[in-house]
């Protein structure tokens, strides 16, 4: 039957892969900060990436910016947005495009060589 | 695989569990407005386990799924003995109850320098265990699913054995089960208990899809959406949640090109649907006939006997 | 002493708006048996459109007030065709759901008139505060006490003195009885819907001009509020949603005097929940509502 096969797949998967990757990884630290754009609801948003550890700057990295609402879960998903490598080491910018205003989770996905992920909660709203 | 495509995917695993959990109810007969609370004890539980007390992702799952199934219990007991709309609003009350002590709920260790674990209104954060053991997006999906497909098999088990038939039974007239010497209240229990473990289990794994959860998420939208599954879906099969899921994520990613205006097109595809076919897509009827479609039998071949006139043996 | 009763009488304040809210849940639940998830919606909606129009034109006070309550009749009208008409006597969680839907359709909708988190709205009076000896009230509270009362006794006269009210209890007691009297069950019921979304929309205008604000929760906060209330006070019970709103008033702000903010909704729940659980009739409901009783007047709204 399907689900049993599936289920036992899974479960070796997932211990075949644990068995290999047994460290604990970088753990990564983020600053992010957004500012408006001349268009409403778009943001440009600087992030800078760290080493949780030993504080040195994570350059390199593949990085992904999405934002979804807490208060409903992916009902206002915003596309991930690939960010660009900034000047300085470290240092990463992109462009996200929110669908309304209020309280917002921007998560901030790593990708190689470093895998991580980071939830930063920001408000969002319109310049009076 | 396409990262945003396996993040939907993911997502609409995880938040299957949910609809399921109201649908199990729903078969019953009882609508519960609650089963994000299930989920939220689920969520937290299992964060607990792996990224406070360092212990394996199988046993958070099991601790998740083990605490929303004790909790569901724990309300079901004075509870469901309620007419349907008391229950139903005893559950978001409940629901709404647990969101707020949530927002109060605070216990955080400190590791790796930095504080971890739930913290009242900001939430839980870096709950990242599939970071830690290198678990890709992909591996993590196909555990979603697997889980998921698991709970499907016990649907299935479920609608052909005599407990299946029993909650349905239930769900249609309780008088008239309790005459036929159908215990009721603990049927309903038992239902009740399954489906906060199945909320529960969700839960878990939508902490560590996410590495992050907070009370907001667990809030009243929620539980109505996992209702709305069922019935946008249909009533007459555990797909039917699925699709409504399915339906639901899957249209509010396509539709990007309504921008704000999603929520218009879908509230109103919703109503319009629901006038035309009040039990869902794939409602008992619809079920019904697919059956039979599938396994209809060749009629029997007429025997010398009966074509003779003689008597069928 | 007057520390408590000060905070009792802040409670009553409060709690006549919920009494509003209340009354047109019960309106709407005891004629059709159904719970409208899109009642505090329909209420945004009217009053997003009077504060756009305060906004954007400074309409003068009374102005908004008209509009407030027309634009929730309207969207109270869209939602009955929509999602109660439509559906047969059965089909109870159908037309739940559809309203759910109709609630997130409206709530989007007024957002993207007014997109900010929270807007000014005009006031009633100028905000100062009354003093009754050592009591302090504010009168825009009391107004709103007021019109609850008036709104009460309207209502009582209506349905005790009219026609039209007769036919609403009727609908009440029996709809399929009803029917058979000859009694136009569903426009009845179109109408009652029109005078419950008038009645939240008033409420809505008087907690909102005493606010001096509108925020983006007001369709959610509306509905929550208004459906404590009148199971508190007893399901689809007229007086019980008074009473209803009255008595949640006073233990939200109860609570929040002797806890704080965040247990004030803890509270709120807690005490639904107990109640519901040792006396789901409510207040002025039976004790215990049996199936038969509900089934009686084509009442299966769990089942189709």
């Amino acid at each position: 039957m399907i689900a049993a096969r599936a289920l036992l797949l899974s479960l070796f998967v997932v211990m075949v892969s644990s068995a290999s990757g047994w460290a604990a990884g970088v753990k990564a630290k983020a600053e992010v900060s957004c500012a408006a754009t001349a268009k409403p609801l778009e943001y440009d948003c600087a992030i800078k990436l760290s080493d949780a550890r030993s504080g040195a700057a994570l350059t390199g990295v593949e990085v992904t910016v999405g934002a979804d609402m807490p208060s409903m879960p992916m009902a206002h998903n915003v596309k991930p947005v690939k960010a660009t490598p900034g000047s300085e080491p470290g240092t990463y910018r992109a462009q996200i495009k929110l669908e309304m205003h209020g309280d917002w989770a921007v998560k901030v996905d790593l990708a190689g060589p470093v895998r991580d992920r980071i939830v930063k909660s920001m408000r969002f709203e319109p310049k009076p | 695989m396409d990262d945003h495509l396996t993040g939907i995917l993911s997502n609409i695993g995880v938040i299957s569990f949910v609809a399921l959990s109201a649908y199990l109810l729903l078969l019953t007969g009882e609508i519960s407005f609650g089963q994000q609370a299930f989920f939220a004890i689920g969520a937290y539980t299992a964060g607990i386990v792996t990224a406070m007390w360092q212990l394996p992702f199988w046993l958070g799952l099991g601790a998740g799924a083990a605490a929303g199934g004790a909790a569901a219990l724990f309300v079901g007991l004075p509870t469901l003995r309620l007419h349907g709309l008391q229950f139903a609003i005893a559950t978001l009350a409940f629901a709404e109850a647990v969101r707020i002590l949530f927002e109060l709920f605070r216990y955080q260790v400190v590791r790796d320098g930095e504080p971890v674990g739930p913290n009242g209104i900001e939430g839980f954060r870096n709950i990242r265990y599939i970071f830690e053991h290198d678990v890709s997006a992909t591996q993590f999906m196909l555990i979603i699913y697997g889980l998921l497909g698991v709970t499907l098999f016990g649907f299935f088990l479920l609608e052909r054995s005599r407990l299946g038939v029993a909650f349905r039974m239930i769900g249609q007239d309780g008088l008239l089960a309790a005459a036929q010497g159908v215990p009721v209240f603990r049927v309903k229990l038992m239902a009740a208990c399954l489906a906060g473990a199945i909320a529960g289990l969700g839960g878990g794994l939508y902490a560590h899809l996410t590495t992050y959860v907070e009370p907001a998420i667990f809030d009243v939208m929620l539980g109505v959406h996992s209702l709305a599954y069922g019935l946008i879906g249909g009533l007459g099969t555990a797909f039917g949640p699925l699709l409504g899921v399915v339906i639901d994520i899957g249209l509010l990613e396509s539709t990007r090109w309504f921008a704000g205006y999603r929520m218009i097109v879908f509230g109103g595809l919703v109503a319009v649907l629901l006038i035309v076919r009040p039990r869902g897509l794939l409602d008992e009827r619809l079920v019904h006939r697919i059956r039979r479609l599938v396994s209809r039998r060749p009629p029997p071949a007429p025997t010398n006997a009966a074509v003779l006139g003689e008597e069928p043996s | 002493m007057i520390p408590f009763i000060q905070t009792t009488l802040d409670g009553l304040m409060v709690g006549s708006s919920y009494g509003l809210l209340a009354l047109g849940f019960a309106l709407i639940f005891g004629v059709m048996r159904r719970l409208n998830l899109s009642y505090g919606p329909s209420i945004m909606v009217g009053a997003y459109l009077g504060t756009l129009l305060y906004i954007q034109f400074g309409a003068p006070t009374y102005v908004v007030a008209i509009v407030a309550v027309a634009g929730s009749v309207m969207a109270g009208v869209y939602v009955e065709r929509l999602c109660f008409a439509p559906l047969g006597v059965g089909a109870g969680v159908a037309s739940m759901v559809s309203s759910f839907a109709i609630w997130m359709q409206l709530e989007q909708a007024s957002l993207l008139m007014l997109p900010r988190h929270s807007y000014p709205f005009p006031s009633l009076t100028s905000g100062e505060l009354l003093s009754v000896g050592p009591l302090v009230v504010r009168p825009d509270y009391l107004i709103m006490l007021a019109a609850m009362l008036a709104i009460t006794a309207a209502l009582h006269l209506l349905l005790y003195r009219t026609r039209f009210g007769l036919g609403l209890r009727a609908i009440i007691e029996n709809s399929v009885a009803a029917s058979l009297s000859g009694i136009d069950v569903r426009s009845t019921m179109l109408k009652a819907f029109a005078l419950a979304s008038a009645i939240g929309g008033v409420a809505g205008f008087l907690v909102l001009s005493a606010n001096q604000q509108v925020t983006a929760m007001l369709g959610m906060w509306a509905t929550l509020k208004g459906l404590i209330a009148m199971m508190i006070g007893g399901l689809g019970s007229i007086p019980g949603a008074i009473v209803g709103g009255l008595v949640l008033g006073v233990i939200e702000v109860h609570s929040q005097t002797l806890f704080g903010p965040q247990v004030r909704d803890l509270a709120a729940y807690g005490v639904l929940f107990v109640l519901l659980v040792l006396r789901p009739g409510g207040i002025f409901g039976t004790a215990a509502v049996s199936e038969s009783a509900a089934h009686r007047g084509g009442d299966r709204w769990t089942t189709t």
